[in-house]
C-alpha cells in the first residue's frame, strides 16, 4: 500500500513539474522579456515553483541511492562538468548565435527557454545530491540548519531581481549573499558519512572532491562573467541565474571541505576499516551461534573469519572432543601442514598453560609453511579448553595488541558456537540411539519365548528383565519329541541393536540345529560354524545348550564360555562348568577341541539353574558386584520353596542390592526342577 | 559413573597398556583408540597389565578379539598380566586362556616377547 502511495505521489510530482514547465513555456512565449514588477513577479513565481517540483522529483531518484554517496557525487560531478562544458563552449563560440537573435524574436524565446530548462534540470539534480549528502548518517536532525540555508538561497536569488527593478539597492543582495555563503560553510562541515567509507573509497573521494571543488570554482567564474549564456539565463529568470551561482559556490566550498576532511580521515582509514571488519565479523559469528547445525560448516566459517578479523594469511582450528585434540578446519593451509604445525607448537609450548591469546614467532626452517608469526587462542567454555584457534602470518609484522584482542574476542564467540554445535550433535545422536534401543527391545521381546513349555516331569520357571540398553540375553526351549527337551541360554556381547540382531540370528541357528543334532557339543560346534559369517571380529556369543531326557532325567550339557549352570541338590550348589570357549572366539579346531559335554542325572527335587552374568555382575551404588556368594546364599535359603518363589526372591534380592545403580545388563534366569513323583506317584 | 583409565608405556620394545577401573561398552572405545594407534605406529608387541582393572564386560573383551589378528599377523601378540582372580575368572569362563597367554607378572610377559624375538 505504502509503495503504491509513493508511486502515485511520485507520478503527481512529475505531473506537476511538467504542467508548470508547460505553463512557464507558454508564459515565456507571451511575455519573453520581463523587466517590470508584475510580469517579473509572475515569471519568478512560475520559475521557482517549476524548479521546486523538478527538485522534488529528482530527490526521489537521488534518495534511493543514498547509501552509495560516491556514485551520487560522481553523478553531480558529471552534470557539473556538462554545465562547465556548455558555459565554456558558449563563451567560446556560440555567443554569436544568441547575439544574433534579439530578445523579441520568437525563435529566441523557444531556444532560451529550452536552454534554461536544461540548466534547471541539472541544477535540480545537483541540489538534490547536496541535500541527500547533507542528511546522510546525521545523528541529530539538522533540518533547521539546512532549511535556514535554503531560505537564504531563496532570498539571495529573489533579490537578484532588484537589478531590473531597483538597481540602487543591489547591496541587499550582497548582504544576503554573504549570509548564504556563511551558512553554506557551516552546513558543509557536516559530513559524518566520510568516516564510514572504506580506505579505497576515501582515496577515490579525495581525488574526486578536489577535481570537483576546482570545477565548481571555475564554474563560479564562468557563470558570473558577462557572456551570452549568462545573459540568456538572467533574462529567463534572475532568480534562476543567481541560484546557479549559489549552487556553484556551494559545490566549491562543499567539495573543498570534503577534500580536507577526507585527507584528515585518511591516516586512520585502515584502522577504521579493520574495526568495522571486526565488528561485522563478530556480528556474523554471533548470528552463527544460533544458526549452525553442522559442526564442519561452523568450523570452516570460523577459520575463514579468523583470517579476516586479524588480517592473517592462514588460520586453522583444533577441536578437542573427548580430550583428544584433532584438526577441525583449515583456511589457506593444507591439512597435513596444519597438523604438522600444531604438533610443532605443542612440542614447543605447554598448551595447557595458554589461557589467553599468545603470539609466537617461529624459525622458518623448522616448519613446512613459511610462517613468521602465529597467534594461538584457546577456545574456552566454562574455563575448560575445548580447542585452539590459530592464526598465522607470513609477513614480518607480528600480531599486535589489537590483533590479539580481536582474535581473543573472536575465539570466545567461536568456542560457544562450537560447544553449541557439539551439544546439538550429541542430542541428535542420543535421540537416534533411543530410537534404536526401542527397535532392539522390540526384537528381543519377540525372540524370548512367550511362555514356558508345560511338561509333566519338570517344573520350569523363567525370568527375563531387559536392561535399558538391550544387553543381548536370549533363552529358549525346544520340545524335540521322544520325551526330549532342548534348552539354550545365551548372551551376545555388546549392546543395542547390533546385539539384538545377532541374538535373532542365534535364535534361528539353535532352533534349526537343535532339531537336526542331538549332542549339545555338536550343536554348539555347528552354531559356531554358522555364526562365523555373521559375527564381526569383536563380537561373540556365550551359550549353554542342553538336552534333557524326560524319561530318565538325564541332562546332557555343553557350555560355550557362558557362566556355569548350577545344579542344586540337598541344599548344596554345584557349578556345572564343562570346558568350552565362547562362540565366535575361534573358528578353528581349537574351538571344537575346547568343548566338553557333561552328563547330569537328576534326582527328585533336583534343581538345574541357568543364568546370565547380569545377576552376578549387578552392581550397587558403590560399584560392588552382587557376586556369586550372595547368589548362592539365596538359592540355598529358598531351595525348599517352589521354583517361582526361588526366582522371585533372587530377583527381589538383586533389585534391592542394585538400587541406586541402573541395571546395565539384561538379567535372565531359567530354573528347572525335576519332579517325577508328582506325576507317576512313586511313593 | 564407573571410571576407566587407559595408559601406555614402552618397556624394552614392548608396549605395555595399563588398564584401570571398569572396562565396558561405554569405555571400550578408549581402549580401541589405543590399539588403533599402536597399529598405526606399527607396534605389535603388547602386554596388557590388568592389575588395576576392576571389571571387564563382553564389549571390553571384544576389543582384544578385534585386535589380536593384526598383532599376530605382524609377529606380535597381546599378552595379559597381573589379573585379579575375579577378572581372571571372567577371561577363564569365556575360554580366553586357550587363545591368549596370561602371566602373573608383567616382566614375565615382556621377557617372553624378547626371548621370542631373540630366537
Amino acid at each position: 500500500m505504502k509503495s503504491n502511495f509513493l508511486q502515485f505521489s511520485r507520478k503527481r510530482k512529475l505531473e506537476k513539474a511538467i504542467t508548470l514547465s508547460v505553463i512557464l513555456f507558454l508564459y515565456k512565449l507571451i511575455s519573453p522579456y520581463n523587466t517590470t514588477l508584475i510580469p517579473l513577479l509572475i515569471n519568478e513565481v512560475i520559475v521557482i515553483s517549476t524548479f521546486y517540483f523538478i527538485t522534488l522529483y529528482t530527490l526521489e531518484f537521488v534518495g534511493n541511492k543514498k547509501y552509495s554517496p560516491l556514485s551520487l557525487i560522481l553523478n553531480a560531478g558529471i552534470l557539473n562538468a556538462i554545465i562547465f562544458f556548455v558555459l565554456a563552449v558558449i563563451t567560446l563560440g556560440l555567443n554569436a548565435i544568441f547575439e544574433g537573435l534579439t530578445a523579441e524574436n520568437f525563435m529566441y524565446s523557444i531556444a532560451s527557454t529550452f536552454y534554461a530548462y536544461i540548466f534547471m534540470a541539472a541544477l535540480a539534480y545537483i541540489f538534490s545530491v547536496f541535500r541527500t549528502l547533507f542528511f546522510l548518517r546525521q545523528k541529530r536532525n539538522p533540518r533547521f540548519y539546512f532549511n535556514t540555508m535554503i531560505f537564504f538561497f531563496l532570498l539571495t536569488s529573489v533579490s537578484n531581481n532588484f537589478i531590473f527593478l531597483y538597481p540602487d539597492v543591489d547591496y541587499i543582495k550582497s548582504a544576503f549573499l554573504v549570509v548564504t555563503i556563511l551558512l553554506i560553510a557551516v552546513n558543509s562541515i557536516r559530513v559524518p558519512w566520510i568516516a564510514f567509507l572504506i580506505k579505497k573509497e576515501k582515496i577515490y573521494l579525495l581525488i574526486i572532491s578536489i577535481v570537483l571543488s576546482v570545477l565548481f570554482a571555475v564554474n563560479i567564474g564562468l557563470s558570473s562573467s558577462a557572456n551570452a549564456s549568462n545573459k540568456v539565463l538572467l533574462m529567463f529568470s534572475p532568480s534562476l541565474y543567481q541560484f546557479l551561482n549559489l549552487l556553484m559556490i556551494y559545490g566549491a566550498i562543499f567539495f573543498g571541505i570534503i577534500f580536507f576532511t577526507t585527507l584528515f580521515h585518511l591516516p586512520t582509514a585502515e584502522a577504521f576499516d579493520r574495526k568495522a571488519q571486526e565488528a561485522s565479523s563478530l556480528i556474523d559469528l554471533s548470528k552463527l551461534l544460533t544458526q549452525v547445525f553442522d559442526f564442519k560448516e561452523l568450523a570452516g566459517t570460523i577459520t575463514e573469519m579468523t583470517t579476516q578479523v586479524c588480517n592473517s594469511d592462514s588460520a586453522w582450528l583444533i577441536s578437542g572432543k573427548n580430550g583428544a585434540m584433532s584438526l577441525a578446519a583449515v583456511k589457506n593451509i593444507g591439512y597435513l601442514e596444519a597438523d604438522k604445525m600444531f604438533s610443532l607448537i605443542s612440542s614447543k609450548e605447554n598448551l595447557n598453560s595458554i589461557v589467553s591469546v599468545k603470539t609466537l614467532t617461529l624459525d622458518s626452517f623448522l616448519q613446512p609453511a613459511n610462517f613468521h608469526s602465529l597467534a594461538v587462542a584457546p577456545l574456552k567454555v566454562h574455563d575448560k579448553i575445548n580447542g585452539y584457534l590459530i592464526a598465522a602470518r607470513k609477513s614480518e609484522d607480528v600480531f599486535d595488541d589489537d590483533d590479539q584482542k580481536a582474535i581473543g574476542a573472536f575465539a570466545d564467540y567461536a568456542a560457544i558456537a562450537i560447544e553449541n554445535a557439539q551439544l546439538l550433535e550429541e542430542s541428535i545422536e542420543k535421540e537416534r540411539l533411543e530410537k534404536e534401543l526401542d527397535v532392539a527391545r522390540e526384537i528381543q521381546y519377540k525372540i524370548i519365548p512367550e511362555k514356558t513349555p508345560q511338561i509333566k516331569e519338570l517344573e520350569i520357571s523363567s525370568v527375563f528383565i531387559p536392561a535399558f540398553e538391550v544387553g543381548g540375553d536370549y533363552y529358549d526351549f525346544f520340545e524335540l519329541g521322544n520325551e526330549r527337551l532342548g534348552f539354550v541360554i545365551a548372551d551376545v556381547s555388546g549392546k543395542g541393536i547390533s546385539a539384538a540382531f545377532i541374538m535373532a540370528e542365534t535364535k534361528g541357528i539353535f532352533e534349526s540345529i537343535s532339531r537336526l543334532i542331538d549332542s549339545p557339543k555338536e550343536v554348539l560346534t555347528k552354531a559356531n560354524e554358522v555364526l562365523r559369517s555373521s559375527l564381526n571380529r569383536k563380537s561373540f556369543v556365550t551359550a549353554i545348550y542342553g538336552l534333557m531326557d524326560l524319561r530318565s532325567g538325564t541332562v546332557y550339557l555343553s557350555r560355550a564360555g557362558h557362566t556355569p549352570a548350577l545344579h542344586i541338590r540337598d541344599n548344596k550348589v554345584e557349578q556345572i562348568r564343562p570346558d568350552g570357549m565362547g562362540l565366535g572366539l575361534d573358528f578353528t579346531e581349537n574351538f571344537n577341541c575346547s568343548l566338553q559335554e557333561t552328563e547330569i542325572k537328576l534326582k527328585e527335587n533336583d534343581i538345574l539353574l541357568l543364568f546370565t552374568d547380569g545377576i552376578t555382575e549387578a552392581k550397587n551404588s558403590d560399584l560392588e558386584d552382587f557376586g556369586f556368594e550372595r547368589f548362592e546364599k539365596i538359592i540355598i535359603e529358598f531351595t525348599g520353596k517352589s521354583i517361582d518363589d526361588l526366582s522371585n526372591s533372587i530377583m527381589k534380592q538383586v533389585t534391592i542390592f542394585s538400587q541406586g545403580n541402573p541395571q546395565h545388563d539384561d538379567i535372565t534366569l531359567v530354573i528347572f526342577k525335576w519332579c517325577k513323583k508328582n506325576n507317576i506317584g512313586e511313593f | 559413573m564407573a571410571e576407566f583409565n587407559v595408559a601406555t608405556r614402552e618397556d624394552s620394545l614392548v608396549n605395555v597398556i595399563d588398564l584401570k577401573g571398569y572396562l565396558d561398552a561405554h569405555t571400550a572405545p578408549e581402549l580401541e583408540n589405543v590399539f588403533t594407534r599402536l597399529i598405526d605406529e606399527k607396534k605389535y608387541k603388547v602386554v596388557v597389565n590388568l592389575e588395576q582393572l576392576n571389571y571387564i564386560s563382553s564389549a571390553g573383551l571384544g576389543v582384544f578379539m578385534a585386535y589380536i589378528e593384526p598383532m599376530r599377523n605382524n609377529e606380535g601378540d597381546i599378552k595379559f598380566t597381573n589379573l585379579s582372580p575375579k577378572v581372571y575368572n571372567i577371561f577363564d569362563l569365556l575360554g580366553f586362556p586357550l587363545l591368549y597367554e596370561f602371566y602373573k607378572d608383567e616382566k614375565e610377559a615382556i621377557l617372553k616377547f624378547n626371548q621370542k624375538s631373540a630366537d
